[in-house]
């Protein structure tokens, strides 16, 4: 099965982002870029479907030159190749122009290996804006169909069985390939690479295309303006109890919920 | 911001079982405002096999109900729910398209978007009106910032984020327009073979007065019960973070955070919380909050009103007992 993976870079989500004080700006200062948490699961979920069928993965990223570092990491636990997406006039694409950007890429992969991406996936969100709109936006250019927020996938004789996650439990949803899906969090953890995986994948070229290796794409303008950027109201601390023993702390605590009216 | 011919708010009403969930409703008073800015009709569209139930609920709500009924529009086939949207969107040529900012939500506006090149915000917290135009508040980084944006294509599209608008108040029922969608074969790319329901009971964390939340620090399955009794006393809902469910100490349904509700009670007890940023950002808007941590530095309790320093596992049961005690009284 040949198999895509679209990833993205983004910043560590286990860091609180901040503005800069007093000012609009997102200090991302000390932040590490990673690879999007629900992208790791994604090609973790596609690494198992091609340990299972057989096959290759090929992991992309729009973004910056230095996105490579994500791609690197991602050739480390699964991806066979990968490549960066990478253009100036790229730079303000939204998410919208991102999956025409993507889907241009896609077509010129393919061209270029003279078969077809059955599967494609991409994480549920991308944690600093959790938009969730990329894979369904990119389905949509590619003309294929889209499941979205699975937690386990198999191949099937006409395609793939997705299971998907609902509030309730789940639904099996089947699709013929070519297909786009989104992933949820799975009941497993991403694997690690190990010295020798790591030390592969640093020898690995990462190509760069641009946009003048890609047919036609027409990202376009931005169509959202962000006016303000601004921090939550905080809220403030309170009391802190902390008596000799947790029947009296938890006595305080009842009489200050109690003058609250709360009981 | 100049709307055209454009007027009315078409809000997509997504249904579980025949049952319109709650946000879609939610979504109708931001709907009313925008209106408010158009001169147009609020116009709810409910897609299924059966909208009756949902059709009811609504109608006293907005200006319209828009039935689209088939067998194609059967719950997780979004293929044709789409194809529905767009052509009510064509039909009605609204001035904005909302929706509930839930996995179906997300996925059908991002396919509109695609279809008509629109642009559109997810997960909106806020709704303002700034010389006539509409400034959406959207968080980032799990909450941590807010952007207000505008939308300079027509229909501006949105996601609202559950819980963040209340509930129109109910008038006269509207009426109810049954609208006829043809769904081509090949719109269809993906089949719903089997729905499983693994969680049966319902949870309602949004609504709740009083939330009581158990996270890793509660250590165990058997702790984890005196957050339900403390919840059950005080007539509560259990909340849980997404370690505690992990844990598999209570079902996803009672997530609060990020990934899971997003919460405004009353009144909020945090138990073995320590307080990450995917948690407290579904928490921020409870009225008040009361930690319970052994660690003094818990971020938990730097958004909590009262914040107990002790043993989690020493500190509830005499909670327990002293307010049971007080109810007796």
């Amino acid at each position: 099965m040949e198999i895509l993976v679209c990833l993205k870079q983004v910043p560590d989500d286990s860091v609180e982002i901040h503005l800069k004080p007093g000012t609009e700006e997102v200090n991302l200062d000390g932040v590490t870029p990673v690879v999007n948490a629900f992208d790791t699961y994604a090609l973790e979920m596609a690494t198992r479907l091609k340990e299972a069928v057989g096959g290759s993965i090929t992991a992309i990223t729009v973004g910056p030159e230095k996105a490579r570092d994500a791609v690197k990491t991602c050739l480390a636990v699964g991806a066979n190749q990968g490549y960066v997406i990478s253009d100036p006039t790229f730079e303000d694409a939204d998410t919208l122009g991102r999956s025409k950007i993507l889907a241009a890429a896609i077509r010129k992969l393919e061209a270029d290996a003279g078969k077809p991406f059955d599967l494609i996936f991409c994480g549920r969100e991308a944690t600093d804006r959790a938009s969730g709109q990329l894979g369904p936006q990119l389905a949509e250019a590619l003309g294929t169909g889209v499941i979205v927020d699975l937690v386990d996938i198999e191949q099937t004789d006409a395609g793939i069985c997705a299971k998907q996650e609902t509030e309730e439990g789940y639904r099996k949803v089947e699709s013929a390939l070519p297909c786009v899906v989104t992933v949820n969090k799975p009941a497993y953890d991403p694997r690690y690479p190990t010295i020798k995986s790591k030390m592969a994948a640093r020898k690995m070229a990462i190509p760069v295309l641009s946009a003048a290796d890609l047919d036609s794409v027409e990202p376009g303008k931005p169509t959202a303006h962000v006016v303000k950027v601004f921090e939550p109201a905080k809220r403030q601390a309170g009391v802190k109890i902390n008596e000799e023993t947790a029947a009296e702390s938890a006595i305080k605590a009842v009489d200050m919920m109690a003058a609250a009216k709360l009981l | 911001m100049d709307w055209g011919n454009c007027k009315d708010i078409l809000v997509f009403l997504e249904q579980k079982e025949g049952k319109v969930v709650n946000v879609s409703l939610e979504a109708l008073t931001p709907a009313r405002t925008l209106a408010g800015l158009t001169g147009g009709k609020v116009l709810a569209l409910a897609v299924g096999t059966d909208n009756a139930a949902a059709a009811e609920k609504a109608a006293p709500l907005c200006d319209g109900v828009l039935s689209v009924e088939g067998a194609a529009f059967i719950d997780g086939c979004s293929d044709a729910m789409v194809c529905a949207l767009e052509a009510m969107v064509n039909k009605y040529a609204p001035a904005a398209v909302l929706a509930g900012n839930t996995p179906l939500g997300r996925e059908l506006t991002a396919r509109l978007d695609a279809r008509k090149g629109l642009g559109s915000v997810q997960d909106a917290t806020a709704l303002k009106i700034d010389n006539g135009t509409p400034v959406w508040t959207v968080p980032l980084y799990g909450g941590t910032v807010l952007n207000d944006v505008v939308l300079d294509t027509l229909p501006v599209v949105a996601t609202v984020r559950s819980g963040a608008f209340s509930k129109p108040e109910a008038g006269e029922a509207a009426p109810v327009t049954a609208e006829a969608v043809e769904v081509p074969a090949d719109a269809i790319k993906t089949k719903v073979v089997e729905a499983v329901k693994e969680i049966s009971e319902s949870v309602n964390l949004e609504e709740a007065k009083v939330i009581v939340t158990g996270g890793r620090g509660m250590g165990s399955q058997e702790n984890f019960a005196l957050v339900e009794e403390l919840a059950q006393l005080l007539g509560g809902v259990v909340g849980a973070t997404r370690p505690a469910i992990e844990e598999g100490w209570v079902s996803r349904a009672h997530q609060v955070g990020q990934s899971g509700k997003i919460v405004s009670p009353a009144l909020y007890i945090a138990c073995g919380v320590s307080g990450a940023t995917q948690h407290v950002s579904g928490m921020t808007g409870s009225g008040y909050v009361v930690a319970i941590n052994k660690d003094e530095d818990a971020p938990i309790f730097d958004v909590a009103d009262v914040g107990i320093v002790g043993d989690v596992m020493k500190v509830l049961p005499a909670m327990i007992e002293e307010i049971r005690k007080r109810k007796a009284e």
